[in-house]
């Protein structure tokens, strides 16, 4: 899903691009004319799969020539916040119910685990009965409730708040997984 | 009507007393009480000349290289509580709602730090003191250690009524009250405002506070909107507080050793 979000979005920004740009460096594609240079995009008679695969094999070259050249150049400073925001793991799970995240225990108080797992605030869920090895550090895999506890109580102007995540312990992470298709938030805190 | 009458008396006897001490000052129309002249600290060339020339550049301290976006990324301040949390106020400063949670602009966020940073870097130039103020019990020890570390004063436990409006009769006479107060949590433990902000600005005493999205940034001079409850937030906040008050102070030793060494050659006039 990561892998389709990186195509869709380089599409958005690739359609900024000025069209000249795109007829120029489309004469490598097998089945382009080499007359389509001089005229403007909406005379092209491409259609359907043709114009489609010509566009994603060209935003490819050039996401790959730029991604290249760019990396070295300016640390850290291409990013706008909006785009930070849309590619993070946070935004692409989509609503947090019942989703599986992986989590990082962060302190442990006899029988309940302070759980972290990348949002706004931890889970704490009470060890389990073979939960012995569950220690502080441990990854641990998780089904999200809600994100926030909260509730509108009757006379109050705001919500009260819990301060806390609901989550459903299902687990240790097993062995050496790496990263899984499934949704997954990963710990920024880690790494 | 006789206390109306007392007063009017009153108020025209204290006038007439206040127009003869201004006759007695040279004739001038001051309509004002005599007050005490605190007396003006006379500064000399060397430390005016230090002084002021922190003020010479937008950025002395170049703080704008301590704070980028992707690490206020990282730190998860852009993650805001619930709309149903949501202060009214705080809506200027809210990117938007993504599904039912508040979204800060870290746009904003990243100007509001920067200023907020370089007045904290200027006060402690000069020498003021800086108390950090958090009733979160989470993180207390974290901004106990952070001012420890930096020389400055922390105050993270319950906040006795007169602490500021009433130092000197608390504390004795000629007590000095802080120079700043940074708020790293807003909130007390039941969720209502700090009484600290309302009474720092009953002290003209400036304040940076670090403003979740349930909390009321009318009072707060500096305002930085941010995530206060996730522990990778506030240890950036007191990462950036401490590098920032550590820079100012070595730069003030460094400024003055500077003068110091360059006084002695020039002719003084």
């Amino acid at each position: 899903m990561a892998a389709l979000c990186k195509v869709v979005s380089s599409f958005r920004c690739g359609v900024r691009l000025p069209s000249s740009r795109f007829i120029r460096s489309s004469f490598s594609s097998d089945s382009s004319g080499a007359s389509g240079s001089d005229q403007p995009a909406s005379d092209r008679p491409r259609s359907g799969f043709a114009a489609a695969f010509d566009l994603q094999s060209e935003l490819r070259r050039e996401a790959e020539g730029s991604a290249a050249g760019s990396r070295g150049s300016s640390p850290g400073q291409e990013e706008s916040f909006a785009s930070l925001l849309r590619r993070s793991p946070l935004i692409q799970m989509g609503p947090a119910k019942d989703k599986v995240v992986v989590g990082r225990i962060y302190h442990v108080v006899q029988d309940d685990l302070y759980i972290d797992f990348g949002g706004k605030f931890h889970c704490v869920c009470r060890r389990p009965a073979d939960g012995e090895k569950l220690q502080r550090g441990s990854r641990v895999r998780l089904r999200l409730q809600d994100l926030e506890l909260t509730a509108r109580f009757l006379g109050a102007n705001t919500d009260t708040t819990l301060l806390e995540a609901q989550a459903v312990l299902l687990g240790p992470v097993e062995g050496r997984e790496g990263r899984e298709t499934q949704n997954q938030n990963q710990n920024q805190n880690q790494d | 009507m006789a206390t109306r009458a007392l007063m009017r008396g009153l108020s025209g006897l204290r006038q007439s007393r206040a127009v003869t001490i201004a006759y007695s000052c040279g004739g001038h129309q001051y309509a004002t009480a005599a007050s005490i002249k605190t007396p003006q600290p006379q500064l000399d060339d060397v430390s005016e000349k230090v002084l002021n020339q922190a003020l010479e550049k937008p950025d002395f301290f170049r703080l704008s290289e301590l704070v980028s976006l992707k690490d206020l990324f990282d730190a998860r301040v852009h993650l805001g509580h619930k709309k149903g949390c949501r202060h009214r106020l705080m809506e200027p400063y809210l990117y938007g709602c993504r599904l039912d949670q508040d979204i800060i602009d870290l746009d904003q966020t990243k100007e509001h730090l920067q200023q907020a940073l370089n007045f904290t870097a200027h006060v402690a130039y000069r020498g003021g003191v800086i108390l950090f103020v958090s009733r979160r019990r989470q993180f207390g020890h974290l901004v106990e250690s952070t001012a420890k570390d930096c020389g400055e004063y922390a105050h993270t436990r319950y906040w006795q009524g007169g602490l500021l409006t009433n130092g000197p009769v608390q504390y004795g006479p000629g007590v000095r009250l802080p120079d700043l107060i940074i708020f790293l949590s807003t909130l007390n433990n039941v969720f209502q405002q700090h009484v600290g902000i309302r009474d720092a600005a009953k002290m003209n005493i400036p304040t940076v506070g670090v403003l979740d999205s349930n909390c009321n940034p009318s009072l707060v001079t500096y305002p930085v909107p941010g995530n206060d409850d996730t522990p990778a937030a506030m240890e950036l906040y007191c990462r950036l507080f401490k590098m920032t008050i550590t820079r100012a102070k070595d730069k003030r030793r460094q400024t003055e050793l500077l003068q110091g060494l360059s006084a002695p050659s020039t002719p003084s006039s």
